[in-house]
């Protein structure tokens, strides 16, 4: 008698790999053949990886259309067999996965496409922490303010686009004709968290995304405001650079202070 | 150990996220939820706010998907460490998962898998639930699961294996009439020789689903509302087993929540009739 264990490899295999050794251990039932019941397991396992790809990559599976992500679906599902307890976290891979796979050549926009809307998972479910609020804030006395070095809120995700991808993603969502996929002339910085319940993201300009990359390394406030100045003028840098830390904390972006 | 057998808790229903403003904003006519285990293994966010406020209102009990008791891979203890963190936040009445296992190597095929009703399955079952529970410090549930092939090395029937693994490992079942009813049909055995077949004592839920005719076979898909042959089968089992805390489970093609709960209330004019209704409310 084949062991248990060596039943379930079998078993496994015939999931996975369509080796039909399993079929020696099942007997037919009395109205259909082995061979049709242990499809259901083969049929099942495909069936709903794939829809859990299209839940968690719903504005990907827009974009792309049902065609061209059922192929990427199953070309994910032979690569990266579930190795995780949840569901959830069975599409994890899906970004690099299309940045590395030759599925669709010369549409670099897919694997940021998937990026976003892994981060937003992530942010949505990621750690809580009370935001900073501008009245806590307001308490600083203003001859601290230069020392103040601010934490991010622990579900902030920073990406890194060299494509449209997030313009893509917010036509699909809304349902409106998504631009042409576009190779930007620079990295544009998309940074994406949760406020209260809900995951966001917003595109960053230069000079906000240079601030906040060094806000999150723990730069003070007072070299901020002078790396402001460098990098687009000195003329209302100190303003800029107040304005950018108002938008953060009015958006959940922060999660602390301190004076250093 | 928990070891004093859990009370009834009336009728209930899965938890899922569609519902959860529907729940906190209504008095929906439930008395308990379900919740799976998994979903909220996460850091923060929605979900667990939303899990905290119910678990605020209403009983609730922990349901997992892979635990994967009958694997023969070592027993995940990560997962049960997670599982431990999330019943001391649930405080859950019980925690339930299938009588089945899910993968091996390190894979999880998310599918509620078979077992050969085999000593060896038996002995191998029973040590894992018996470690389980000392790692959690409480009886765990076990449900029988709906299943599409029988293996030629079958020892025993499901409903002997199921209460050997109940005695001998001392947990608690989940009895889905819904499973009975899907398995008695692919393969070809006597539901009623399930029901009278498994300990009256050891039952502390029961799971009424829907499911997907193939004709030549049944899969459990718990996309449909419940079809008169699993209420029939519910009937007898409430007849055999008594107040036993009930539970629709829906997991696909989620209906409004009003729908799930006039299903709901469907079992419980059953159990009202099959029992009386002063039994019934005694045991509430």
């Amino acid at each position: 008698m084949t062991g248990l264990k060596q039943l379930q490899e079998k078993f496994q295999r015939g999931i996975l790999a369509g080796d039909d050794k399993i079929l020696s251990e099942i007997k037919d039932s009395a109205k259909e053949e082995r061979k049709t019941l242990f499809g259901v397991y083969r049929y099942a396992y495909v069936a709903r990886l794939a829809e859990i790809l299209a839940d968690d990559y719903e504005g990907l599976h827009g974009y792309v259309g049902d065609a061209r992500f059922a192929k990427l679906a199953k070309a994910y599902i032979a690569a990266y067999p579930s190795d995780r307890r949840s569901v959830r976290d069975f599409g994890r891979h899906v970004p690099k996965f299309l940045s590395e796979s030759d599925l669709f050549p010369g549409h670099p926009e897919l694997a940021e496409i998937a990026s976003l809307e892994k981060a937003l998972a992530d942010a949505f479910d990621g750690p809580d922490a009370e935001p900073l609020g501008l009245t806590v804030l307001g308490e600083v006395p203003p001859e601290a303010w230069p020392r103040l070095v601010f934490t991010p809120h622990p579900t902030v995700l920073r990406l890194a686009f060299s494509t449209n991808a997030d313009a893509i993603w917010s036509a699909v969502r809304e349902e409106m004709a998504p631009p042409k996929a576009t190779v930007l002339p620079e990295r544009q910085i998309v940074l994406v968290w949760r406020q209260d319940v809900t995951a966001r993201f917003r595109p960053l300009g230069p000079e906000e995304a240079m601030m906040w990359d060094e806000a999150v390394q723990g730069t003070r406030f007072g070299v901020l405001c002078e790396m402001v100045a460098t990098f687009a003028g000195e003329d209302g840098a100190e303003l800029r650079a107040a304005s950018y830390l108002k938008n953060w904390i009015e958006m959940g972006m922060l999660a602390g202070y301190r004076v250093e | 150990m928990g070891t004093e057998k859990p009370p009834f808790l009336g009728f209930g229903l899965g938890l899922r996220p569609q519902h959860y403003s529907e729940i906190l904003s209504g008095s929906p006519n439930v008395d308990w939820f379900e919740v799976i285990s998994e979903n909220y293994m996460v850091a923060g966010g929605q979900p667990l706010r939303m899990l905290d406020q119910i678990c605020e209102r209403y009983p609730t009990v922990m349901h997992g998907v892979s635990l994967s008791i009958a694997s023969t891979s070592p027993l995940d203890l990560e997962y049960l460490a997670r599982l431990k963190v999330l019943a001391a936040r649930v405080k859950p009445a019980w925690i339930s998962d299938h009588l089945c296992w899910t993968g091996v190597h390190g894979v999880n095929l998310h599918d509620l898998l078979p077992v050969p009703y085999t000593k060896e399955a038996l002995d191998h079952v029973v040590d894992r639930v018996s470690q389980v529970q000392d790692i959690l410090g409480r009886r765990l549930t076990l449900e029988n699961v709906s299943s599409y092939v029988s293996f030629g090395q079958s020892e025993m029937t499901e409903w002997e294996f199921v209460s050997e693994v109940a005695n001998r490992a001392d947990c608690w079942l989940l009895f889905d009439v819904n499973n009975v009813y899907v398995s008695s049909f692919n393969h070809g055995f006597s539901s009623d020789d399930f029901l009278n077949g498994v300990p009256r004592d050891r039952v502390v839920q029961f799971h009424v689903a829907g499911h997907s005719h193939e004709e030549s076979h049944i899969v459990d898909t718990h996309d449909h509302p419940v079809c008169p042959e699993v209420w029939d089968l519910y009937r007898a089992a409430v007849a055999h087993f008594g107040p036993v805390s009930t539970m629709i489970e829906r997991d696909d093609n989620i209906p409004p929540l009003a729908e799930l709960v006039e299903e709901l209330d469907h079992a419980r004019g059953i159990a009202r009739e099959v029992l009386g209704a002063p039994r019934l409310e005694a045991a509430e």
